[in-house]
């Protein structure tokens, strides 16, 4: 069991809500879904995006447009379907849930051990 | 100076490194690879290629500009390796996938295919190896389980030794198929629980192909004719060529991997030996020459040399068996430098400790000594004197002389060795009676410590109604140790007495006569009469002078004779005469004469 496994398993798990959340308000094309996941770190390499927006493209969650662009090839610009808002919505209320139960946990074991700190002294 | 290539990524024209064009095309084969169609493969193939071509964009300020090798390495280390691509069901695989760039690795190699195992799946895997069914491989172990139990150490050594196929592309490795991404994949599709039957498929296919030598070279002959007719001959030469080589190279493989065998099975079958022998006699008894007893001069324990020698014999040995399985497996696990330093260690601490076990005991043969007892025998002329060697029912042996020490526990319980090595040696004397000289003679480190050795020499002999009984042997306290312990017994006898030496001192006399010494093996069971520094046989009879055959039945009425006038047989009614005149055979009817007249047959009836 190597640490980087495990850390990659848990950022790509929650990508592909991320991807759903990048593109929540305003439709945007793969380089700045790109930069807003590599900004938060939750990229290291670019690669990795293509096959989960073609997924959730083919699933229905997500449609496209082209666009031409004034410096290079004409860009795909991704937006929510309605399937999509509502899928997105589903994975809010279940992330809000997991974070919680992390949370939860997390701090219970925290403030378990600040207890017993405390008692300590 | 490069030569560069014109590129369309994505609708954009860019100027491209060849080098760096061939790394991208690289690069891109092999995530397509990574990719299935159902998952939409040329859509993310596009994508890619698009962002590639944005990112290149972004690198060049104008369109003459070239792109390089560095900017296509950093646009990959940007994209990612291919691994990184690979998002689905792989997240939960634990090992880390094989870097793609060692992907091409074309040959088989042997792991230990735990998934189809009885024991430790050493046979699954040697079958995967050898492109057959696991079970004639286990019906092989059991052959040899059987025949002398090496089976059961050998397979034990390839447990240890052969890796666990554990991740997705060592089993593929196993079965021999280039491990890429596509290959790792379809095995992933396949799922876990039927991946040992595409294995044995894929082992199939393989199988196939690598025994079909015969027909890989019938193929090329084939691909030549055709070429030949499409008249590219250029091509087809060369597909000749590497046709050939490549035949060359199977019997080179096929050749190393005899010598490999070769290797192997003289190791092993040496290691084994030696541990036999070891724990059975000791190294240094399987030397000629009588190492053991050798030994006994320095102090040194026998154990301890011998250890030594299973070292400095078996270390050499058992690299030439590890040198030979590696010849056989092409990714045998290593057993690591602390594990070769430690033996190379131990085999030059072997040498050394025998070298110095060698140099002590030669010491130990630096002087010979001898201690010289006389005693007078009551034998003066014309007595006649019978001598005989003795043993005992405790030390028994066959009148050989031999210099080899053997151990015997004595009736009062001390341990007694004693050798055979005993020297007979006759002169002739003109003092009245008879003497004996006792040589007692030995090796040691130092004039004092050979003395001794030979002082403490126990020799005996009994003159007893003129007969001279001498021990064929001599015994020595086993802690005076072996150090080349002899007896010369010289014996001294008055001109004009008599001798006759027992046929079983012939081994303790000399073969040949020399100056001083006139009895030798030659002249034993004969009475000798003692003359000035010789012997005259008395009962030796000249076989060239005499006839010796000297038969004569004589009864009433037959007779036969053979003497040196011929032979003669006489009967009632026959008459056979061969004699210096001829030839007569006579009965009642015929008459058959042969002589100098010539030759007559006469019928009486006539």
């Amino acid at each position: 069991m190597k640490i980087e496994n495990t850390k990659a398993q848990m950022r790509k798990g929650v990508l592909e809500f991320c991807i759903l959340s990048v593109l929540k308000n305003d439709d945007a094309y793969v380089a700045e879904i790109l930069s807003t996941l590599k900004d938060a770190k939750l990229l290291v390499v670019e690669g990795t995006i293509y096959p989960l927006l073609t997924r959730l493209k083919n699933a229905g969650l997500l449609n496209y447009r082209w666009e031409e662009s004034t410096s290079g090839p004409p860009r795909k610009y991704y937006g929510l379907t309605e399937t999509g808002k509502l899928f997105l919505k589903e994975l809010d209320t279940t992330w809000n849930e997991l974070q919680n139960a992390v949370n939860i946990v997390t701090n219970h074991t925290e403030t378990s051990t600040a207890q017993k700190t405390t008692t300590n002294e | 100076m490069n030569k560069t290539v014109n590129i369309n990524l994505a609708g954009i024209f860019f100027h491209i490194d060849e080098d760096a064009y061939l790394k991208l095309q690289r690069y891109l084969e092999a995530i397509k690879r990574s990719f299935t169609d159902s998952q939409g493969r040329s859509e993310i193939i596009a994508d890619i290629e698009a962002r590639i071509a944005e990112l290149f964009n972004e690198r060049v300020q104008n369109t003459k500009q070239v792109i390089g090798i560095s900017q296509v390495d950093e646009v990959i280390s940007i994209m990612g390796q291919p691994e990184d691509y690979l998002v689905d069901d792989e997240i939960f695989e634990d090992e880390p996938k094989t870097n793609y760039k060692t992907n091409t690795t074309p040959s088989k190699k042997l792991f230990r295919d735990t998934d189809n195992s009885y024991i430790g799946g050493v046979s699954s895997g040697l079958a995967h190896y050898f492109g057959v069914d696991a079970i004639w491989i286990r019906l092989a172990w059991i052959l040899l389980i059987f025949g002398a139990g090496t089976g059961v150490l050998l397979y034990i050594l390839l447990w240890i030794l052969v890796p666990e196929a554990k991740t997705t592309a060592e089993k593929i490795m196993m079965a021999g198929e280039p491990v890429n991404i596509s290959n790792i994949e379809k095995k992933i599709k396949d799922g876990f629980d039927n991946v040992t039957g595409t294995v044995t498929d894929v082992a199939k296919n393989v199988s196939d192909s690598v025994s079909g030598a015969a027909k890989n070279v019938s193929d090329a002959a084939k691909k030549v004719d055709f070429k030949k007719q499409t008249n590219k001959v250029k091509s087809s030469s060369s597909a000749f060529f590497d046709t050939i080589g490549e035949i060359f190279m199977f019997f080179f493989k096929v050749f190393a991997k005899f010598i490999g065998l070769l290797l192997t099975f003289i190791g092993a079958v040496t290691i084994i030996a030696l541990i036999i022998a070891f724990f059975s006699v000791g190294i240094l008894d399987m030397i000629p020459g009588n190492f053991s007893h050798f030994l006994n001069a320095g102090n040194t324990p026998i154990w301890l040399a011998s250890l030594f020698g299973l070292f400095a014999v078996g270390v050499p040995f058992f690299f030439l068996f590890y040198l030979g399985l590696k010849i056989l497996i092409n990714n045998l696990k290593s057993i690591g430098n602390v594990a070769k330093f430690t033996l190379l260690g131990v085999w030059l601490i072997s040498v050394i400790g025998l070298t110095v076990i060698v140099i002590n005991e030669a010491r130990e043969h630096a002087f010979t000594e001898t201690y010289t007892v006389k005693h007078t025998l009551n034998i003066k002329s014309n007595d006649t004197l019978r001598i005989k060697m003795a043993s005992n029912d405790i030390i028994d042996n066959r009148f050989n002389r031999n210099g080899s020490f053997k151990i015997i526990n004595t009736k009062n319980g001390s341990k007694t060795m004693y050798n055979s090595d005993v020297n007979l040696i006759v002169r002739s004397t003109t003092d009245s009676t008879a003497f004996i000289n006792l040589k007692k003679r030995a090796d040691g480190s130092d004039y004092d410590k050979a003395i001794n050795r030979a002082k403490n020499i126990n020799y005996n002999y009994n003159l007893n109604n003129n007969t001279l009984l001498l021990d064929s042997f001599l015994t020595t306290e086993i802690d005076n140790k072996f150090g080349d312990q002899e007896v010369e017994i010289i014996l001294y006898l008055p001109e004009g007495s008599f001798a006759k030496f027992h046929t079983n001192t012939e081994s303790f006399l000399g073969y040949y006569k020399n100056s001083s010494d006139i009895v030798s093996a030659n002249n034993t069971n004969h009475l000798l009469k003692i003359i000035e520094d010789d012997v005259t046989c008395l009962d030796c009879t000249d076989t060239e002078d005499d006839f010796n055959v000297n038969i004569d039945v004589d009864n009433e009425a037959s007779k036969v004779k053979i003497n040196n006038k011929g032979i003669e047989i006489k009967d009632d009614d026959v008459n056979i005469k061969i004699d210096n005149k001829g030839i007569l055979s006579e009965d009642n009817d015929v008459k058959v004469k042969i002589d100098a007249n010539g030759i007559e047959v006469k019928s009486k009836d006539n």
